[in-house]
């Protein structure tokens, strides 16, 4: 158990170093920070100094190694758009994100999973089919749709939620949540839901299929044999062996949300990090994407960290695969 | 006469290919008293394996049972809701089932499995349980049943799995245990292990024991009393000794033969019965084996041949081999 969790967390180490050096050549080699930086009337003088102040005149490795021994200590650089540091961009706009991601993923199990179970226990019933028509749905709408579907169900003809924002924002320490007000919440649920349709619909055939598989297998015929109740039979004994995938999944999932909820936050107006992104690409601020491209692969590495040490917890036959 | 535990009278299974029924079970019937070892022996294919799974009715669709009675200790099996059905099985009728590699689920740890299976009939709340669980690990035969409770599956090897699946069957004090095949997927020295414990277990328990089997020498080690299937009817059932000795159903002679024995001199007498048995939707009018027999006349080509009994034993055959005069 502890050479699976060191052997993951090394190759998670490895992997953020490569993002990282991806990412510090991009800042190296596009663009030109003396010119963005530089008044057009500056002189060469001045230019050297700005040279050897930003280490531009030092070899590649040991460039990358201070900008590696940067990020160690929380130093990101600056924007070019803005001239704010870029570790304060991303921490303003990091927390509408995540809880936009954690309040759709917590919708996406909410209604995904048991209507994923119903459809694999009774895959005939004509509830299971009419859950599988409307999930085909969930599939195949783009997220933009739903999202403007949505705000003209319930923020235009009903005018029950508010249909761009974050509403009331409650600052704890660094993080703004808006999870503790009523109009936090209430601003929350259209994005959320619009991102979850996708995550619902896929959850659901995931499970279904699983289900319908592992209910053939000859352990659940001979816990049937046994006389263990319906309930055990599919909750306990069937489920445990469908999680293995469907963990993966959300966790993957739940990375898309915070890294590429771009175009659900621009329907939204939502103040989250898709959109600073989107602000970043439009204005070439190559710092903020750079440093943006690894916190998605932190982003993407952390969950899969976490996925992967929950699979021995699922399924022990995870680390006989690993001697 | 003594009551049958387990009477199984015309047991029929059809199965449905193309809006067709097409007969899998013909009428089977045979009885298993108590304490008794009934061996069913057959080729694959001959409704061995279906003949255990309808009795507990778990067949696997689009096989269904569409007639007959089973009934144990007088209760009628093929009448029970589904509710009553799952307090039989395990709880009355134990089903031992082929392959341990594939029958235990791979993910809850074998003292978990046997707790469940121990709690959903005998109700004993959780130390008593856990306690039994423990019990029926060390009497299957592992090493340090503390240790085993905590395992999962894939930590044993196929005959610890086997001896695992024996005790999951029997640990909630069934009457009767159906054992489909239960040594066919392990290496031969582990089947004389697992063929030996099943006897102990049963001498100990005097529970009654339906052996599924396609191996003449396990029947021969193991049965009081064999049933012989082919193509999905009773060819013959009689005492193990007298079956082997004098068998009355050409077919069963041909069983016998077919498996390799030493002669006198020192080599190897196999005689193989020719042909093959006919597949689902293909039995021939008549006695279903007629066409590989040398003994068939008009008749075992037009009418098939009624279970008729003879003192112990019963056999369907109008040319019954004679018997030897001792």
């Amino acid at each position: 158990m502890l050479n699976y969790v060191a052997s993951r967390v090394v190759q998670t180490a490895f992997v953020l170093l490569v993002i990282s050096f991806i990412a510090f050549l991009l800042v190296a080699n596009i663009g030109d920070p003396l010119a963005a930086l530089l008044s057009a009337d500056a002189t060469v003088t001045e230019r050297a100094e700005l040279v050897a102040r930003l280490g531009l005149d030092q070899p590649l490795l040991a460039r990358f190694l201070h900008f590696l021994g940067n990020l160690l200590q929380g130093d990101f650089g600056l924007s070019y758009r803005t001239q704010d540091p870029v570790s304060q961009l991303i921490l303003e706009r990091m927390p509408a994100t995540i809880e936009l991601a954690f309040v759709s993923l917590l919708i996406t199990i909410a209604v995904g999973v048991p209507a994923g179970i119903y459809c694999g226990v009774n895959p005939n019933s004509y509830f299971g089919r009419f859950i599988m028509l409307i999930s085909t749905a969930g599939i195949t709408l783009p997220n933009f749709v739903v999202g403007l579907l949505l705000i003209a169900v319930f923020s235009v003809q009903l005018g029950l939620l508010p249909s761009f924002g974050r509403g009331d924002v409650v600052q704890i320490g660094f993080w703004s949540t808006g999870l503790l007000s009523v109009s936090g919440w209430r601003a929350i649920l259209l994005p959320a839901a619009t991102l979850s349709t996708f995550q619902v619909a896929f959850i659901i055939r995931m499970l279904r299929t699983q289900l319908m598989e592992v209910g053939q297998s000859e352990h659940i015929r001979f816990a049937r044999a046994r006389g263990l109740s319906e309930a055990r039979i599919w909750y306990v004994y069937a489920i445990k062996n469908t999680l293995l995938p469907v963990i993966t999944m959300l966790g993957l999932q739940l990375g898309n949300i915070i890294a590429f909820s771009v175009v659900t936050e621009n329907v939204f107006a939502w103040p989250g990090l898709g959109s600073l992104f989107l602000q970043s690409i439009q204005a070439a601020d190559i710092p903020v994407i750079a440093i943006y491209l690894i916190f998605v692969g932190v982003v993407f590495m952390v969950i899969n960290l976490v996925v992967e040490l929950l699979y021995p917890v699922v399924d022990a036959r995870v680390l006989r695969r690993q001697s | 006469m003594t009551t049958p535990l387990l009477d199984v009278r015309d047991l029929t299974v059809t199965i449905n290919r193309d809006g067709r029924p097409i007969t899998a079970l013909d009428k089977v019937s045979f009885s298993v008293n108590p304490g008794e070892v009934l061996g069913v022996v057959g080729e694959s294919g001959a409704g061995k394996s279906i003949t255990g799974a309808a009795i507990i009715d778990l067949l696997v669709p689009p096989l269904k049972r569409t007639g007959g009675t089973i009934s144990l200790n007088g209760d009628r099996l093929d009448q029970l809701s589904p509710k009553e059905m799952r307090r039989v099985r395990g709880g009355k009728i134990g089903f031992i089932f082929q392959d341990p590699m594939t029958s235990l689920n791979p993910v809850i740890t074998i003292g978990r499995q046997l707790c469940d299976a121990i709690e959903t009939h005998l109700r004993l709340g959780g130390n008593e349980t856990k306690r039994r669980a423990l019990d029926w690990i060390a009497r299957v035969g592992l090493p340090n049943p503390d240790v085993q409770f905590k395992r999962y599956p894939h930590q044993l090897s196929g005959g610890m799995r086997q001896r695992i699946v024996i005790a999951l069957a029997l640990c909630a004090n069934p009457s009767l245990v159906i054992a489909d095949e239960p040594t066919t997927a392990l290496d031969v020295s582990v089947q004389a292990h697992i063929l030996q414990l099943m006897r102990d277990l049963h001498r100990e328990s005097e529970v009654s024991m339906m052996l599924i089997t396609h191996d003449l020498g396990v029947i021969a080690k193991m049965a009081d009393r064999v049933a012989v299937l082919y193509a999905g009817r009773v060819a013959e059932i009689s005492p193990v000794a007298e079956l082997f000795a004098n068998p009355s159903h050409p077919y069963t002679r041909g069983l016998i033969r077919a498996t390799p024995m030493p002669t006198a001199d020192g080599g190897v007498q196999l005689d193989q019965i020719p042909g093959a048995m006919p597949g689902l939707g293909a039995v021939p009018p008549g006695c279903a084996f007629n066409p590989r027999c040398s003994r068939a006349q008009s008749d075992c080509r037009s009418v098939v041949p009624p279970l008729v009994t003879q003192e112990s034993s019963a056999f369907s055959c109008f040319h019954p081999l004679e018997r030897d005069v001792a």
